[in-house]
């Protein structure tokens, strides 16, 4: 048996071996690609504790789905919100309803903080106690007792004389503009009446099968509210929403990427060979890379992302280059060189293409973040299987006669003769010329832009509809906090402390609309006895403001002893009994208790707009234990970061293929990639002119325009003659397939694989534009002859 | 003042009305004027305090626009309630505001309020149910409330009346008690003084 039947058989066991993997991979587990895109970003090697908090903060956010129905009148809002909850009734076991509004819990609420009550006041309160004479509390109290309507109260006149309480109460309602309203949860603006909804759900906010089952459930449900009544407005948000978006944009976008790239690529085989017989070659080749790539990533990852798919679908436009290029030369070598022999001429820059692709997609894999880990992964292997695809099984399977040439890819590589070559004449300094004027004038306009958020790009309407809602609920954000930790419990709660009072004054400016702290609920023991000495010395005590408030309403000395007996026995209030009443449950999320040796807590705050972040950030600067989180710009730095990083990896690349390409081609290897460089630099100066912010993701798409530019460089170096168009078939037919599946990444929704596409759309166009320029015809003569003569 | 909020932000309820008061013959007795102005009295009785609260003053009733309430004696104090706004004057000094944009329940305390003294019974019957009668042009009613929540502050509200309310009467569930009598009451643009109006 020849060596190269040898060599096909092993190739085939291996592949038969995968084949039979996948197949009972996808027969036993039905593995569904992940579609969150949280786990496309690096978990950091940072403080754990802010790791646990934005967790927490999220874990909370995370399974809830807030659902406002509205409509111009309470009467209809609620009979549109019957009608909405009544398709999503049944469904217990996806969605509960969280909001039950037991009589019993109010009163067991209201009782927990009566017997506390002392030492719950407002801070406004607190300051005045400490500000006011004493006939300003007389008054209170009297103006209280007088007016008409302050009848029904929390409790007897007697626990809260003058008012320090129920002030406190009402200020902590006011920390969510929500209210019991006939059995239901209201809220309003000028416009329309709102019945709130929250909903917990019972199945992972991320898993594809859960989205299939509850997104068309809520379709159904806000069908039902607007046939109920006609201008019935509903506003739903919750992460579940965002990852069904999210997911179903990316598989859409596989479909088309993949098909499209498909098409295209039938429709030049067709046009290069008057025959799919290529195109089945390529299919296989295809096939057994993708296969190889989805195998090894499954065994190293345990799961594939949905993006790593789509952005695998690219492989298709670098694989093929490799049976692209052995089946032009195989139709310009003529009938008397075997296969075999035509490998062993096409081996070396093979290898070298294989090897330059590998460095940029390995570029990928430096980088901390698992997604791109992954797609490294996926590309590389997927590259391997289908180049390993090309050197065992082509020279079996593809005799001399097996391809005919098309008039059509004749005329065509005709063209070349007349390409403009790059010779040190006037002509030439005149383009570079006017090359470095792009190039100064595009990169001077080319801005930068980090922000996490020009990762997705979720639907107007949905984040329309959240925005409107987090305005109605006045909720606070689940990814920007403060952090606060201390020894003790007691002591975080005294930071909190330290922490309000600076957000005070922003409350008074409107720059926040407040903030959400257990503190405000569990003073901390020092505020709590300062508190009751405060109310003992200003209200209670001989000469303060209750024996002078006796004497006006006619009491005597006996009235005034038993108001001080039924204040002092009012114990305190500590964080483990509320954190263990009912009244507790909206808060426990903002509590951390112990991490390792500190106690830590969440301060959330409300109202807050994007322009206001450093004022917030400013405020936790000089107080212990007391940090500002913002997760979005925390990430947003981390990928600003990355993107100079993976500069530097790009020019290293650059330097490291250089080198490996130095081996053949010596003194003339700045000709195999000054192409590619070039065209990367106009691609950054043409993306500046037509206003685009560099990102990561353009970076990433210079990367691996190296892989794919010096294919075409090198396919060029090894085939300069003019005369003899294999290589320049080889590297239109590839360049031409290239774009068409990157020019259809470049059309995604999602912000960063647009950036990328666009890149690679543009740098690809360039190389193939410029790669003959390069071509010397006399550096490498010497090697195409001894070719033609191996070849006869 | 503050406290009145709360009690009913937790315990606002509404349930269908049936009518075991007689609401039409009561609203066909009510003269309904644009602006009611007159004196009232006011007796409040405490657990835990020997003798009553007396304060008395003036009051307006102005249909769309809100209710002025002047306690002069036995000091000065002013509540106003608007549509979107609670306020509280002590003297010259204010005491207490609340608008609507701070607390979504001004406006439905508000409006119950307003019916209260205006004695729409219509508006009352969501909120409380009971019994009522009619005799030669006066008319009386005694409430309760239809929400178990709300109950537990108010057990029951009593209102006489003719043309006007003349008598309303608050028991609370913690034993305080709420009386307050109207007289002198007057109607039309002429009724309310140029200070009073001037505070709308």
């Amino acid at each position: 048996m020849k060596r190269h039947n040898l060599l096909a058989l092993a190739w085939g066991v291996v592949v038969a071996i995968l084949l039979a993997h996948g197949v009972s991979l996808w027969l036993n587990q039905r593995i569904a690609p992940d579609t969150d895109i949280l786990t496309l970003l690096p978990t950091q090697e940072r403080d754990p504790a802010v790791q646990q908090a934005f967790a927490h903060m999220a874990d909370a956010a995370q399974q809830k789905l807030i659902v406002l129905v509205g409509a111009s009148d309470w009467e209809q809002a609620r009979r549109a919100a019957d009608a909405y909850r009544a398709v999503l009734s049944p469904h217990a076991d996806l969605l509960q309803f969280a909001d039950k509004l037991g009589e019993q819990t109010q009163q067991d609420w209201l009782a927990l903080f009566q017997r506390h009550r002392l030492a719950l006041m407002t801070a406004e309160d607190e300051t005045a106690l400490r500000t006011q004479d004493r006939q300003y509390w007389v008054d209170a109290a009297l103006s209280k007792l007088y007016s008409p309507f302050a009848g029904p109260k929390i409790g007897a006149w007697q626990d809260d004389p003058f008012g320090l309480f129920g002030g406190w109460v009402q200020a902590r309602a006011q920390e969510t503009p929500v209210r019991p309203r006939d059995g239901r949860l209201f809220v309003a603006d000028g416009e329309r009446t709102y019945v709130v909804m929250p909903m917990i759900l019972r199945v992972p906010a991320f898993s594809m099968d859960a989205q299939e089952t509850v997104m068309p459930l809520l379709a159904k449900a806000r069908q039902a509210a607007s046939s109920a009544v006609a201008n019935a407005e509903v506003l739903e948000a919750g992460m579940i929403l965002h990852a069904a978006a999210a997911g179903k944009q990316a598989s859409g976008e596989v479909s088309t990427i993949g098909i499209g790239s498909l098409l295209g690529i039938v429709l030049l085989i067709w046009f290069s060979f008057r025959s799919l017989k290529p195109f089945a070659y390529i299919a296989l080749l295809l096939g057994v890379g993708f296969l190889g790539a989805l195998t090894l990533c499954l065994l190293l990852f345990d799961r594939v992302h949905l993006l790593t798919l789509v952005f695998g679908a690219t492989l298709i436009g670098v694989a093929q280059d490799y049976g692209i290029y052995f089946l032009c030369h195989r139709l310009g070598a003529g009938a008397a060189t075997t296969s075999p022999q035509l490998l062993r001429h096409l081996l070396p820059s093979l290898l070298l293409t294989l090897l330059a692709a590998a460095i940029g997609y390995t570029g990928l894999a430096l980088t901390p973040f698992p997604g791109l880990r992954q797609m490294a992964v996926f590309s590389v292997a997927g590259l391997v299987f289908a180049w390993l695809t090309v050197v065992c099984w082509y020279p079996a399977m593809i005799g001399p006669m097996t391809l005919k040439n098309a008039r059509q890819a004749q005329a065509f590589s005709a063209v070349l003769k007349h390409w403009p070559v790059l010779r040190a004449d006037r002509r030439s300094a005149l383009a570079l010329l006017a090359v470095a004027v792009l190039l100064g004038f595009g990169w001077s306009r080319l801005g930068v832009n980090d922000d996490i958020r020009s990762l997705q790009n979720p639907p107007k309407q949905l984040v329309a509809e959240q925005l409107k809602l987090g305005k109605l609920l006045d909720a606070p954000t689940p990814v920007q906090f403060y952090l606060v930790r201390g020894a003790s419990a007691d002591q975080v709660l005294q930071r909190e402390e330290a922490l309000k009072r600076r957000l005070d004054p922003l409350i008074a400016q409107r720059t926040i609309s407040g903030y959400q702290a257990i503190s405000n609920w569990v003073p901390s023991a020092q505020a709590q006895s300062g508190r009751h000495k405060l109310v003992k010395e200003k209200l209670m005590g001989d000469g303060a403001a209750l024996p002078v408030l006796a004497s006006r309403i006619g009491e005597d000395a006996d009235w005034v002893h038993a108001m001080r007996e039924r204040a002092a026995t009012v114990p305190s209030l500590t964080v483990d009994e509320f954190m263990k009443a009912p009244a507790s449950e909206p808060w426990r999320h903002l509590w951390l208790g112990r991490l390792d040796d500190d106690y830590a807590s969440v301060v959330a705050v409300r109202g807050l707009s994007l322009a206001k972040l450093p004022a917030l950030q400013q405020a936790a600067i000089g107080i212990d234990g007391v940090q500002w989180v913002d997760k979005v710009a925390d990430i947003s730095s981390l990928l600003g970061r990355y993107r100079q990083y993976m500069g530097w990896a790009l020019l290293f690349s650059y330097a490291a293929v250089f080198c490996l390409l130095f081996l053949r081609y010596r003194a003339a290897t700045w000709r195999v990639l000054a192409p590619t460089a070039l065209a990367s630099g106009v691609t950054l100066a043409l993306l500046g002119i037509a206003g685009q912010q560099l990102q990561l993701f353009h970076v990433l798409a210079l990367m691996l325009l190296l892989g794919i530019g010096v294919d075409y460089g090198v396919f060029f170096q090894e085939r300069p003659d003019r005369r003899e168009a294999s290589a320049w078939m080889a590297v239109s037919l590839s360049a031409a397939s290239t774009l068409l599946s990157f020019g259809l990444l470049g059309l995604s929704k999602t912000p960063a694989l647009q950036a990328f596409g666009l890149t690679m759309l543009l740098g690809t166009a360039l190389v193939w534009l410029i790669v003959p320029c390069f071509a010397h015809e006399h550096a490498a003569v010497a090697q195409a002859v001894r070719m033609e003569e191996v070849c006869e | 003042m503050k406290r009145l909020f709360v009690s009913f932000c937790f315990a606002l309820a509404m349930a269908p009305s049936h009518a075991a008061v007689p609401v039409g013959k009561i609203q066909a007795l009510l003269a309904k004027p644009e602006i009611l102005c007159g004196r009232f009295d006011q007796t409040k009785h405490l657990a835990g305090m020997k003798k009553p609260l007396l304060s008395s003053g003036r009051f307006c009733v102005a249909a769309g626009r809100g209710v002025l309430w002047r306690t002069l004696q036995p000091f000065p104090s002013t509540l106003r309630l608007s549509r979107d706004e609670i306020l509280q004057m002590h003297g010259d000094r204010v005491a207490v505001r609340v608008d609507a944009r701070q607390e979504p329940t001004v406006r439905l305390i508000n409006n119950m309020l307003f019916s209260l003294l205006a004695g729409d019974l219509a508006q009352l019957e969501k909120l409380f149910e009971g019994e009522g009668s009619v005799q030669d042009k006066q008319w009386s009613v005694a409430l309760k409330a239809r929400d178990p929540g709300l109950a537990k502050v108010i057990a029951g509200v009593s209102l006489e009346g003719g043309a006007f309310v003349r008598q309303i009467t608050l028991h609370e569930a913690n034993g305080d008690r709420t009386s307050i009598s109207f007289s002198a009451m007057q109607t039309g643009e002429a009724a309310i003084a140029p200070e009073e109006a001037a505070q709308f």
